[in-house]
């Protein structure tokens, strides 16, 4: 009985391992990976976060690819979960041995997996995370995204800019919002504002409205609030039903905050937005526009889109697929590259330390300019 | 106080009609069903899918009621019942077993992103000082109405004695011509109805999410068994225990107590408020507040 | 491609501890504990807090035992006279609880961001042989959580464990204290699970509350119904299996060249859907429990 177990266990790894080879010797494009959330609570923000690397990896063999070979961006899965984040990047390290890995979304995981390409020396593009603990991460790691005390920041100022001066902030409970309401109280004193309370939510709750009326009893000036899409949709219509709405709304990332709330109960809204369509990104918005017959999604792929295009740049600058030349490259790309998401430049940890951030309200159900 | 209240009620008709399901169909067929909050999911987009086919919202609310009793059934008969044969445990977690299977059929099915029903917008009624829209005051009557008619059933009704006589003792109820099979299997297509008209009610509020079921489980499973598993009405009082402890620790201002004006406990410990609350009854009352039952090992 | 099989392998072996250790409640015991994984936690967060307050590891470990026995014992006096699914929902809630702490808490833990940058086993070794040493460390561990749980259940003492599960109140009439008997597998199975977990936070290096999801929990109690309840064999071999079916899926993806989201369907799939074929129709599992004792 366990011989037979151990007998077919053994022949579907060899059959697995012998078809990814046979697979990968056909053809020999140049590959880089990506790990991105496609199933769990992110799965909706992971399969907009694949329309930009698919956008992205057309464009670059449009034009004849990366050292003369097509371009191949080896996609998978993370679950959402640390344990199959790290399984992804070790299998695309160690079995696809791709010089450079574009992921995740969620801070939690991609902490762990820069942590261990940085180990591997490879490179690891940050496409979406905002925790300050990636600064740590040390050679090999790149952000392409301003970390949030780059944000915090800009929204602080913004908001003390509106005659604004007792704020109310609610984020989610996870690494991306405890970072948001730390970074953002500590910038908003800073500027001369008062926070009267924070609250931390936990994600995935059929009503926020306890948490909300909280808030209100400090009577603030502005609620300050950052949500993703599914929880953004209760916490606005129930702010509205509460009558909240009559005091100004101030949303932190306003797309992703806003992308499934009924377009009613956001109306008016104020807030900030990574800067996704740059000068040079209205042909990647008419890109997406076109294949996929819609506006964007959430505010994601344009990172992962810049992310595929920048390492592809890199790997002709290099004229080498190793991962040492690559990083040198990106330094050199990172003095000033016209990214989708607008100017792309690095400080000395590898950081994007200038980002355009595009003021937004909330206007009949779309984003526009103020 | 008003909205206290207001808000208490709101998260109880949340929990209240879900966690009865579970309780009910525990006493016929003794093990906790986890699908039972899939059901919930099924039945909203169920009936978004037949409003979206035509049909006026409270007709594709019934049928999608309906069509999900109908699937606990089924159910019940080709996978749960096989599974009691090997014990209430194995039982248990086959029904996480067809949970997962269920999530994976709602994400290729019908995708991560929230819908919501195909509604007037939600003008706000103001009640002394709460404010609640018609669709919240929707969801109370419906919950309201459904807990009444399941207690007429249970204590008014042929059928509700044979389920109540079938619960206590299935031997002596079969021996008394009780058809303790179809019995149980009413039951099993009454408590889908429930849970199915539970999610439909959640979804009348404002959206449905795929993920739901699992968002509500934890708390569902709180209140189901602080009233005691097996006891319907039971369940609803645990419901309003749970919503009333999440709604003091969010919301009463210990400020004037030390002195400052404003001092809450932090809402991010609300959710684990109402686990806390379980254990610790549990710890007091093994089977429940709201059971007196003989010790089970 | 030897590289992920070393890595597979050590996940596998530290999954193949979980698997162990969980048998020990529910296959012979007959404990449904759904808070499992807070068990595994208290061995990660005792690693992650003695390294983030520069203790050693070796404290770490110490601390990630020590927690999990004390949570061990408070599952067994929850577990005094609760029905086995009233005690399975308030693990659930256990595990829920803590989870919830080490979010909330950043003075301890790090909060949602987590504790990151342990330092590897064997990290001073060259590339092929760190991972290998981790591989062979975890293995030996495994061994002799193997043998142990063998000779713990293999005796009088496994046969009482067994009783104890089929008929408590024989049990009980034939003088076993059943509180103490319910005690010991657990609290043995606590660290067993805690030192898994110790190895996990050292060879992630990596430690935060998104690892301590319910969801893992029910991924352990797949490879042990898939395995075979009641049978350690089973328990690895389920560990095993499974966490080579998952880890091999993308290949399938890459080899058949199907999209990406192949993967996210086909997890769900391959543990809900594998739990349900076995519980349905080989609820012993690969390997089945051996029914009346060694000689049998």
């Amino acid at each position: 009985m366990i011989s037979s177990i151990k007998k077919i266990s053994f022949t579907l790894a060899m059959t697995l391992l012998c078809g990814t080879y046979v697979s990968s010797a056909q053809a020999e494009p140049v590959s880089i990976g990506a790990v991105i959330p496609l199933s769990g609570a992110s799965a909706t923000i992971g399969a907009d976060q694949l329309r930009g690397i698919e956008i992205a990896t057309e464009e670059v063999n449009a034009k004849g690819g990366v050292l003369g070979q097509p371009l191949k961006v080896i996609v998978e899965d993370s679950g959402g979960r640390p344990p199959s984040a790290l399984d992804a990047a070790r299998k695309l390290v160690t079995v696809n041995n791709v010089p450079l890995v574009i992921g995740e979304y969620s801070s939690g995981n991609t902490l762990p997996i820069g942590q261990y390409l940085v180990q591997q020396k490879r490179i690891h593009l940050n496409p979406a995370s905002t925790s300050g603990l990636l600064r740590d991460l040390g050679e090999g790691h790149f952000s392409l995204v301003g970390l949030d005390h780059v944000t915090t920041k800009f929204a602080a100022d913004d908001i003390m800019a509106q005659g604004w001066r007792k704020a109310v902030i609610i984020a989610p409970n996870n690494a991306f919002g405890q970072g948001v309401i730390e970074q953002f109280t500590k910038h908003f004193k800073a500027a001369g504002g008062q926070v009267l309370a924070s609250i931390a939510y936990p994600e995935g709750q059929t009503t926020y409205r306890r948490e909300l009326q909280q808030l209100a009893q400090a009577k603030p000036d502005v609620f300050v609030y950052s949500a993703y899409s599914r929880e953004g949709a209760v916490i606005n219509r129930e702010a509205s039903e509460l009558g909240l709405n009559e005091t100004p709304w101030y949303g932190y990332l306003l797309s992703m905050s806003t992308a499934d709330s009924d377009p009613k109960t956001k109306q008016g809204q104020y807030g900030l937005e990574v800067n996704y369509i740059g000068p040079n990104g209205g042909a990647y918005q008419d890109a997406y526009k076109k294949k996929y017959g819609e506006d964007f999604r959430t505010t994601w792929n344009g990172y992962t889109y810049d992310a595929v295009k920048i390492a592809a740049a890199a790997i002709n600058k290099a004229g080498s697929t190793d991962p040492a030349a690559i990083g040198a490259a990106l330094k050199e790309l990172g003095k000033g590259y016209e990214g989708a998401t607008g100017q792309i430049t690095f400080d000395a940890n590898r950081m994007r330390d200038s980002q355009p951030y595009l003021k937004m309200k909330v206007d009949n159900g779309k984003l526009v300019l103020r | 106080m008003v909205q206290f209240f207001s808000d208490v009620l709101i998260r109880t008709v949340d929990l209240a009609l879900i966690a009865v399901g579970l309780s009910c169909v525990y006493s016929l067929i003794r093990f906790p069903n986890i699908a039972l909050v899939q059901y919930a999911v099924a039945g909203s987009f169920l009936a978004l899918l037949l409003q979206g086919a035509g049909l006026p919202l409270p007709v594709a609310g019934l049928l999608a009621c309906l069509l999900v009793g109908g699937l606990a059934v089924l159910l019940n008969v080709t996978v749960f019942e096989r599974l009691l044969a090997s014990g209430s445990a194995i039982a248990m977690v086959g029904s996480l077993a067809v949970t997962m299977i269920l999530s994976a059929v709602f994400l290729v099915v019908f995708g991560p992103d929230s819908r919501r029903f195909d509604l007037d917008s939600h003008p706000v009624i103001r009640v002394l000082d709460a404010r609640l829209t018609v669709h919240q005051l929707t969801a109370v009557g419906l919950t309201a109405g459904a807990v009444i008619v399941l207690a007429l059933l249970l204590f008014r009704t042929t059928l509700g004695r044979s389920m109540r006589a079938t619960a206590t003792n299935r031997v002596l109820a079969a021996a008394t011509g009780i058809d303790a099979r179809l019995i149980t299997n009413t039951v099993v297509f009454l408590s889908g109805v429930l849970a199915a008209l539970g999610g439909i009610g959640l979804a009348l509020k404002g959206e449905m999410n795929i993920q739901l079921g699992m968002d509500v489980l934890l708390p569902v499973f709180a209140a189901a068994i602080l009233g005691g598993l097996g006891n319907a009405l039971g369940a609803v009082a645990g419901a309003v225990i749970i919503a009333t402890a999440e709604t003091l620790v969010t919301n009463v201002n210990l400020g004037p107590l030390v002195g400052e004006p404003l001092l809450f406990l932090p809402a991010s410990y609300a959710t684990a408020m109402s686990f806390l609350i379980l254990v610790a009854a549990l710890l007091v009352r093994p089977h429940g507040l709201f059971v007196n039952e003989v010790k089970r090992v | 491609m030897f590289e992920f099989l070393i890595h597979v392998s050590t996940m596998a072996c530290l999954f193949g501890l979980l698997a162990l250790s969980l048998n020990l409640q529910v296959g012979f015991a007959g404990l449904v504990n759904f808070g499992h994984i807070a068990l595994f936690g208290c061995g990660t967060y005792g690693a992650a807090i003695a390294f983030a307050n520069q203790w050693g590891p070796v404290a770490g470990l110490l601390l990630g035992g020590a927690a999990a026995a004390l949570l061990a014992l408070a599952f067994a006096r929850l577990g005094r006279n609760l029905g086995a699914d009233y005690w399975g929902i308030a693990t659930l809630s256990i595990a829920e609880i803590l989870r919830t702490f080490a979010t909330n808490e950043q003075w301890l833990t790090g909060g949602a961001q987590g504790i990151h940058g342990l330092p590897m086993l064997f990290g001073s070794l060259p590339a092929p042989w760190g991972p290998l040493a981790t591989l062979g460390l975890c293995a030996v561990l495994l061994a002799v959580c193997w043998a142990l749980c063998q000779r713990l259940v293999n005796g009088r003492y496994g046969l009482a464990l067994k009783l104890l599960r089929e008929e408590p109140q024989l049990a009980s009439s034939l003088g076993y204290d059943l509180a103490a008997l319910r005690r010991t597998p657990l609290v043995i199975s606590g660290l067993i699970a805690a030192v898994a977990g110790f190895l996990f936070a050292h060879y992630t290096t990596f430690v935060g509350p998104d690892q301590l999801y319910s969801a893992e929990t029910f991924l352990i109690w797949s490879m042990l119904i898939v395995g075979g309840l009641g049978n350690n064999l089973g328990a690895v071999a389920g560990a095993f299996l499974m966490q080579f079916l998952l880890a091999y899926v993308p290949f399938v993806k890459d080899a058949l060249g199907l999209p990406s989201e192949f993967v996210a369907a086909m997890r769900l799939t391959l543990v809900g859907g594998g739990l349900l074929a076995f519980l349905l129709w080989r609820t012993q599992g690969l390997i089945p429990e051996r029914i009346g004792g060694r000689h049998a």
